[in-house]
Formats: C-alpha cells, sequence, structure tokens
C-alpha cells in the first residue's frame, strides 16, 4: 500500500470526477492537451476559459461523444475513458448540451418520459407506456419542479428559448444522475432567466448532486462554484476557489489578452 | 516464360482494355452522381434513368439518319436541358425543407419510375441495338483493341480531364466548389447560387447521357438498362467517397478492372455481387469512402 | 427564391394527445370494416377476381406496412424491403412444394429464416445512416433477386411453379387457400393481427424509443439506450412483417417468381406509404388498396400504368407529403373542432 499523505487521500476519495491528462487531436490541432483536474462529491465545479478554449471538447471528452487521444476519466470510480455515451447513464452521468438537443418534434412531457424510461431499467418495455409508473411520476415530479405544468403537452419545438433552456435541464436530470455535465445552461437567456437558471442549479447542488458546470458568463460562475477550472488554448491554465482564479494575473491576462486583440 | 507472355497477351489484356473502357463509362456516371451530391447533397434516382435516356436519345437520332458523331454531341446538350429543367422544376421545390434527403431521393425516385416507363411506351421494351460507328481494329504492342473501344477510351478521358480542369483550375469550378462548401457565404460573395445548382445538375445529367451515347454500341439498349447500370454507380460512388471527384475517377477504373479480371475466374452473375459486397464492405470500414468531398476534393 | 416550407411527412406519435389518436384508429376500424363488407358483398355474388386482387392488396399492403415501420416509425428509408418479401414467398413455397403442404409449418419455417436472414442483413445495413441505409437495402434486394434470378435449383426465372395450395386448420374449422372468399378472410384477419400488433408496439416504451431514434437520433445514447440495438430490433420486425406478408403469396397464386424481390415491389411498397401516409401504419393498407385499384383501372387500358403511378407518387409527395390518412386525419379534426364549436 502506498503512503500517500491523508489529506489528498481524502481528496482522491472526495472527487466524483477525475480527469487526468486528457487530449484529443483534430488533424493537427490538439483541442484538449492534457487537460488533468478533479470534480469533487457534491460540489458545483465550473470550467471556464475565452472563446474556442476547448471547454465544449472537454465536455465530449468527458460524456463519451468523442473518444480522447491520450488520458482518463474516472467516475466515481468507474473507468469511463472512451466508452460510448449511452453507458454513461449508467454509471451516473448525463449530460445537457449547449445548443438546444430536444425531441422536437415530440411534446414535452414525451421528452421527459424518454429520458425517464431510463429508470425502468428495461422493465415494460413491450407494456403500454401508461403503464410505466417510475417513469410517469418521475415526468410528473419535474414538471413541477422545472414549472412546465402549462406547456407539457406542447411539441418541444414550439417553447420559449428559456424554457426549451429548462427543458434541456429537466431532460439531462430525469434519470437521477449522480452528476451532471451541464453546457453553457443560460446560453442566450434573459438576465431574470439567467438569475432563475442559477437559482436552480445551486438548489440541485442543495441536493447533492455533483455538477460540472461550463458556462460564458463569468459572474454567475463567480457566484455559484465551490471550484473552478480555468482553460486557455486546450490546456488547462489554473485552477483554485473562485477567489483564487479571479486574483490569478495568467488568467486576467488570458481573457483581458483576448479583449485587447479582439 | 512464353505461356506467361502470351496469357498476358491474350487474356488478361484484352480484359485490361475492355475494363478500361467500361470503366471510363463509369466514371462519367459516377462523377455526374458525386457531382451531384457533392453541390447539391441531392441523391439521384434517376440517374440511371438519364444514363438510358442519352442511350435512346442516340438511337433516335441515328433514326431521323444523323450520323453518330452528331448523336455523340448532341445528346448530352439535349440531357443538359433536361436536367435543368428538372433541378428548376423539382428539386428545388423540396430542397428547402427540413427532411430534404428522403424527399429529393423519393422525387428523384418517382422521376425514375416516370422515365423508364416513358421510355418503354415511345420505343418499345425489346432490345435494341446500335451499330459501333468505327469498326475494326488496331494493333498495339502486338494485340488487336476494338476502334470503338479505344475510342470510348480516348474521348472518356479526355472529358474526364477537361471536368477536372474545369473544377479545380477555373473560376467556374471555383464558383462551384465555393458553393458546395459554403452555400450562404458563397450567395453573399455574388455567386449566383440558384444557377449554379441547376446548370450543376445539368452538368451532372449530360454526363450521364454521354456515358449512354459511347455504351450503347457496347451494350444494347432497352429501357432497364438504367437501373441495371446505376448500381454500379453508386458503387463507385461511394467506394470512392460521396462527393469525391477524384475517388469517382479513381475507384471507377479500379472497381471495372476488378469486375473485368475477375470475369476469368468466377461467373458473370457474381461481378455485381462482387462489387457490392465491396461497397459494404468499405462502408462499414470507412464510411465516408476512399477520399473527401468536393469541397475539399 | 421563394422559400418553400414542405410540410413534415411523418405524424409523430404524441402529437397533441387525445385529438389525434382517434383519429387514427377510427380510420383504422373503417378500413376493416370496409374490407369486410367488401367480403360480404363479393361473397354474395361468387365473385372470384376481385377476391383474389383484395387479396393480393393486403399481402402488399404487410409489405408496406413493414416498410412504414422502418421509414414512418425509425426513420430508416428501405428501398430493398422486398427482399424479405420474396424471401419469405420462396421459404413458403419450397415448404409447401418439397416438405409439407402446412400453412401452419410454412409459416414457422418462414418466421424462424426471416429472422436470420433479418439479423445478417440488418448487422450490415444498420451501421449505415440516412442515404447510405438506402443504398444498402437497395443493393441487398438487386443483388440477391440477381442471384436468385440465375440459380437453376430455384427456378433461376422461371420460379418456383406448382405450389400446392394447403388447407389451413384451426382445429374446429378449416380454412380452403383455394376458396376465394375463405383465404381472404384469412388474410384480414391477419393484416388485422400484424397492424394491431404493431400498433400496440408504437405505444411501447419500445415502440416510443424509435419515435425518439427518428426524432433526433443523436440525442438518444444520452438518454441511457443504444439506438443501433433498436433499429436492428426493429429492422428484424420488419423482415419478419415483411416475410409473413410474402409467405402467403404462393399459396394466393401457386407460385413464386424471382419479380417479387425486384425493386419494382420495393419501389410499389414506399409509394404505398407515402400515398398512404407515413407513420400512420394503417396508410400502408389505405395506399396498397388505391393503388391496386388504380393499377387495375388503369391497366386495363393500357400495359403501362407505373407511369400514372409515378405521377400519382410524386403528387403526393409535393403536395399531399401527408399522405391519405395525414390528410384525412387533419380533415377529421378540423371538423371535429368546428363541432366542438373551438
Amino acid at each position: 500500500m502506498n503512503a500517500m499523505p491523508d489529506s489528498m487521500a481524502a481528496a482522491r476519495l472526495d472527487a466524483i470526477l477525475s480527469v487526468s491528462d486528457l487530449s484529443v487531436r483534430f488533424g493537427a490541432l490538439m483541442a484538449v492537451n492534457g487537460v488533468s483536474f478533479d470534480a469533487r462529491r457534491g460540489e458545483i465545479t465550473s470550467v471556464i476559459g475565452p472563446n474556442g478554449a476547448g471547454k465544449s471538447t472537454l465536455f465530449n471528452l468527458v460524456s463519451g461523444a468523442i473518444r480522447p487521444s491520450a488520458g482518463r476519466v474516472v467516475f466515481d470510480g468507474q473507468e469511463l475513458t472512451g466508452s460510448p455515451p449511452h453507458q454513461m447513464l449508467g454509471a451516473g452521468l448525463a449530460r445537457s448540451f449547449q445548443i438546444t438537443n430536444l425531441f422536437f418534434e415530440l411534446s414535452v412531457r414525451e421528452n421527459l418520459r424518454l429520458a425517464a424510461q431510463f429508470l425502468e431499467q428495461g422493465r415494460g418495455l413491450l407494456r403500454p407506456v401508461a403503464s410505466s409508473r417510475v417513469a410517469q411520476q418521475r415526468v410528473d415530479e419535474l414538471i413541477e419542479r422545472f414549472r412546465l405544468e402549462r406547456k407539457q403537452d406542447e411539441l418541444a419545438g414550439f417553447l420559449s428559448h428559456g424554457e426549451q433552456r429548462r427543458l434541456e435541464i429537466a431532460v439531462a436530470l430525469a434519470a437521477r444522475p449522480r452528476m451532471l455535465l451541464l453546457d453553457e445552461p443560460t446560453q442566450g437567456m434573459s438576465h431574470a432567466d439567467t438569475q432563475e437558471t442559477g437559482e436552480m442549479i445551486r438548489s440541485l447542488a442543495a441536493d447533492s448532486l455533483s455538477i460540472l458546470l461550463v458556462e460564458h458568463d463569468v459572474d454567475l460562475v463567480m457566484s455559484l462554484s465551490d471550484h473552478v477550472v480555468v482553460m486557455h488554448q486546450g490546456q488547462k491554465l489554473a485552477e483554485g476557489s473562485p477567489q483564487q482564479v479571479r486574483s490569478n494575473p495568467a488568467v486576467q491576462s488570458a481573457y483581458f489578452g483576448d479583449a485587447a486583440h479582439a | 516464360m512464353g505461356e506467361m507472355l502470351e496469357w498476358l497477351q491474350f487474356v488478361l489484356a484484352p480484359q485490361v482494355i475492355n475494363g478500361a473502357s467500361i470503366g471510363v463509362a463509369v466514371v462519367l456516371m459516377a462523377l455526374g452522381l458525386t457531382i451531384i451530391f457533392g453541390l447539391l447533397d441531392v441523391i439521384n434516382m434517376a440517374h440511371g434513368e438519364f444514363y438510358a435516356i442519352g442511350a435512346y436519345a442516340a438511337v433516335a437520332l441515328l433514326g431521323v439518319g444523323l450520323p453518330f458523331w452528331w448523336a455523340l454531341g448532341l445528346t448530352p446538350l439535349l440531357m443538359a436541358v433536361v436536367g435543368y429543367a428538372t433541378e428548376r422544376t423539382l428539386i428545388q421545390r423540396v430542397f428547402h425543407s427540413k427532411e430534404r434527403h428522403t424527399l429529393t431521393l423519393l422525387l428523384t425516385f418517382g422521376l425514375a419510375i416516370i422515365m423508364e416507363d416513358a421510355l418503354k411506351i415511345v420505343f418499345g421494351a425489346n432490345p435494341l441495338r446500335l451499330e459501333a460507328p468505327i469498326s475494326g481494329a488496331s494493333e498495339v504492342f502486338g494485340l488487336f483493341f476494338p476502334n470503338y473501344r479505344l475510342f470510348v477510351m480516348a474521348l472518356g478521358s479526355g472529358v474526364i480531364a477537361a471536368v477536372w480542369l474545369v473544377v479545380f483550375r477555373t473560376r467556374l469550378g471555383a464558383m462551384v466548389r465555393a458553393a458546395a462548401y459554403d452555400r450562404h457565404m458563397a450567395a453573399s460573395l455574388g455567386v449566383p447560387v440558384a444557377v449554379v445548382y441547376a446548370g450543376t445538375f445539368a452538368f451532372g445529367v449530360a454526363l450521364a447521357g454521354l456515358a449512354g451515347v459511347l455504351l450503347a454500341p457496347i451494350y444494347s439498349v432497352f429501357p432497364t438498362m438504367g437501373r441495371d447500370f446505376v448500381l454500379i454507380a453508386f458503387s463507385v460512388v461511394i467506394i470512392g467517397g460521396l462527393g469525391s471527384i477524384k475517388g469517382a475517377v479513381i475507384a471507377g477504373l479500379l472497381l471495372t478492372q476488378v469486375q473485368s479480371i475477375s470475369s476469368l475466374y468466377i461467373s458473370p452473375v457474381w461481378s455485381d455481387p462482387l462489387l457490392f459486397a465491396i461497397m459494404v464492405l468499405v462502408l462499414m470500414w470507412r464510411p465516408q469512402g476512399l477520399f473527401g468531398r468536393l469541397g475539399h476534393a | 427564391m421563394r422559400e418553400m416550407t414542405v410540410e413534415p411527412m411523418v405524424l409523430s406519435p404524441s402529437v397533441t394527445g387525445r385529438l389525434l389518436r382517434h383519429p387514427i384508429r377510427s380510420l383504422a376500424w373503417l378500413f376493416f370494416g370496409l374490407a369486410l363488407l367488401f367480403a360480404v358483398v363479393a361473397g354474395i355474388q361468387g365473385d372470384v377476381f376481385f377476391f383474389r386482387l383484395a387479396t393480393e392488396s393486403l399481402i402488399f399492403g404487410g409489405l408496406a406496412l413493414s416498410v412504414d415501420l422502418l421509414l414512418g416509425r425509425t426513420g430508416l428509408l428501405p428501398l430493398g424491403q422486398a427482399l424479405f418479401f420474396g424471401f419469405g414467398a420462396y421459404v413458403s413455397a419450397l415448404v409447401l412444394k418439397q416438405g409439407l403442404p402446412s400453412f401452419w409449418l410454412a409459416m414457422a419455417v418462414v418466421l424462424v429464416s426471416t429472422t436470420l436472414v433479418g439479423l445478417v442483413a440488418g448487422m450490415i445495413a444498420i451501421r449505415a445512416k440516412g442515404v447510405y441505409f438506402a443504398l444498402i437495402s437497395f443493393g441487398l434486394a438487386q443483388v440477391v433477386s440477381k442471384v436468385v434470378f440465375n440459380t437453376r435449383e430455384l427456378g433461376a426465372s422461371d420460379g418456383i411453379i406448382g405450389v400446392p395450395v394447403p388447407q389451413i386448420s384451426f382445429g374446429f374449422f378449416t380454412v380452403d387457400a383455394a376458396s376465394p372468399g375463405g383465404f381472404f378472410l384469412l388474410v384480414l384477419c391477419f393484416s388485422a393481427a400484424l397492424y394491431a400488433v404493431l400498433a400496440y408496439l408504437m405505444e411501447t416504451p419500445f415502440g416510443r424509443q424509435l419515435a425518439a431514434v427518428r426524432a433526433n437520433e443523436h440525442r438518444v445514447p444520452f438518454l441511457g439506450f443504444d439506438p443501433w440495438r433498436y433499429k436492428l430490433a426493429a429492422f428484424v420486425l420488419a423482415a419478419n412483417v415483411a416475410g409473413l406478408s410474402g409467405a402467403f403469396y404462393p399459396m394466393l397464386r401457386g407460385f413464386v417468381s424471382p419479380e417479387l424481390m425486384f425493386f419494382q415491389v420495393s419501389g410499389n411498397a414506399v409509394i404505398n406509404v407515402i400515398v398512404g401516409g407515413t407513420g400512420t401504419l394503417i396508410g400502408a393498407f389505405y395506399g396498397s388498396a388505391v393503388l391496386t385499384v388504380l393499377r387495375s383501372v388503369v391497366g386495363s387500358f393500357t400495359a403501362h400504368h407505373q407511369i400514372v403511378i409515378g405521377v400519382v407518387f410524386m403528387v403526393s409527395v409535393i403536395f399531399f407529403p401527408k399522405g391519405l390518412i395525414g390528410h384525412g386525419v387533419a380533415a377529421l379534426t378540423r371538423w371535429q373542432s368546428r363541432k366542438e364549436g373551438a
């Protein structure tokens, strides 16, 4: 047994998501280059960085949408590197999308039901949909929580942008994951909606859900997060508490440097 | 050693030449298909029928007493007009729908049904034979090759080279490639996208028609000739890469050689299944085909 | 350029719940009711020809149903479904002629063999998306039909003739396949059963997953499901529907030929679905019936009925993309809401 300092061991145990040396290359470009960090259980960990930093690519790597060229992803003790996306939910990891990726021609209820069906664990696959009690109950819960009662029979494509973004999160949440990857949840939202979303994320974390958040809205990130990872040009630039990151000169120059050359 | 040379000379070489002459026509068909897909994102299920119409047009023109060379020159022009009209009246109707891929596939499929039956009505269901305009054979490296086949290879190669030049070395070609790569950008840069689309479709159809005329004296002409031939063309296009000109040329020449040489060893019944099996394998192992899309080809 | 929005072709399963589901079901009841009415009338007249024609329409309707399962519900366009139809027909003919003239045996053998063939074909074809799937299924059917055409043991271009007509025993009564009315009713019951099973399946989580795959395949894995498995299951199911429908063909006509696998048959099946209404399931039978009648009527004037079918098809695709049932349902819905004073 290797001797490990207690605090490190504790931190390791506490990490629900462990990313080590993760890299992927697209042709000649290293979109993500040797990124490592831990996200701790029950916390809100945010990934920020200027445009093109590789945040979405990182998300895609962690959620199985693309396969890494190198590195590892370990979730809750389980090796998930390179696993296809449909195995992620089984491990307890769910994600939402930056560009709303719902079933637009299906109703809100149906979107949620499809997502909640996972809870049935393959039972009732060939029985009428109404008999999947567990799933139906979960749908009702989510509709109430995300305030979609009035629109529940509406086609998802006809919802307002803010409602769609809410539904996007609800769908990701439906199968009761242990960790939620939120990809720019407030994308395109009004200020009021953004605040509301922030509240909702906070309440989700209060339910001991671990959250990995990619966001552009730096103020929101700073107010919500327990831990922040800063990316720049595919690499991890800095990490730490919001305070630490905010006062980090390298981070400042990465953001301001971009603005200066814009 | 002498036996080997003889085999090369009298068994293999004729097959290679045969394969090459067919191959050139297959490449013309495949070029038309791949250009239409590369630019318009349309799977032209009627491509085989345009090929058949080309052959029948030649028959008709010869029937009114025109010499073969006139038919050879006129038919592609006629086909281009037909293609232009088809694109404007039919394809454009469904082009902006979300289900464009399915719809254009279905539309061209419906068109194929109509055209095939129309050919049957006008020309009858019996196969027609067309006299080769050049008879006799020439001696090349001690081997005899039918002159007409040599001509087909020469003309076909010339057309293929011309297509390559136009697409990659002229302004017109640059416009087409730009429109394939990014339609809106091209439009805002002043490229007349609607005309480019219709013109490209017309061009692809003209190539099919040309292939039809060229092959008419080799195969007989019958109403369902398009459907048999189109599978080969599609296989070539898929193996070469949907939208890739280079792919169409290389895959077309290569695969007709495979078919031609394999016919020495296996019954001709299996030559199409062989091609199809190769296509399926390529699709499974490398779904984008051997080479890339028109925009980057 | 005028932006033309073409209406969506498929009616989603859960579109505004109550109002739409009943019209389709009513139209399904209507179809089978009309079919029974036809049987009574034709039976009284002692007719043979129309019974056989109607039976054929139902058999090809079953093939169209298999296409709708893939196209309208899973989002896969199959251009070679005749492969399974013809396969079922040939297997059935072989069992009846060279095994035992037993209906149940033939059906059982077709069921098992079609499942196997469907699995193999599916594993090849399902990997491909969209257009590639259509082309692979097209190619598979072309190739197999050519091979069958050239295989002497299977009768080559003549096919298998002289297939004995079976007696179908249900324990306490028997249906003679040679009896036009009796066989028609049998096939009608079979079609109704097929429709009922598929319609039921579409309202189960399995069926809804297929709809999800059609609506947004990309998102499905992130919901924890592997779309490949569902597509394969749908493909094998469709192969079975097509194969079992095909199995009835030699019992009706006494022979099978390679034409049953030709592209024309696959193409007509797609046309039947689109004219009838993609995604409605019952539309497949309506489409098949309407086009059989059309073909028969036009065919009595000229041999070139395909051109008429082609034109009808293209008109349908451009102007009536929702098909007979789709537009019928829309009309019914308008009538219903007008009645309710909406």
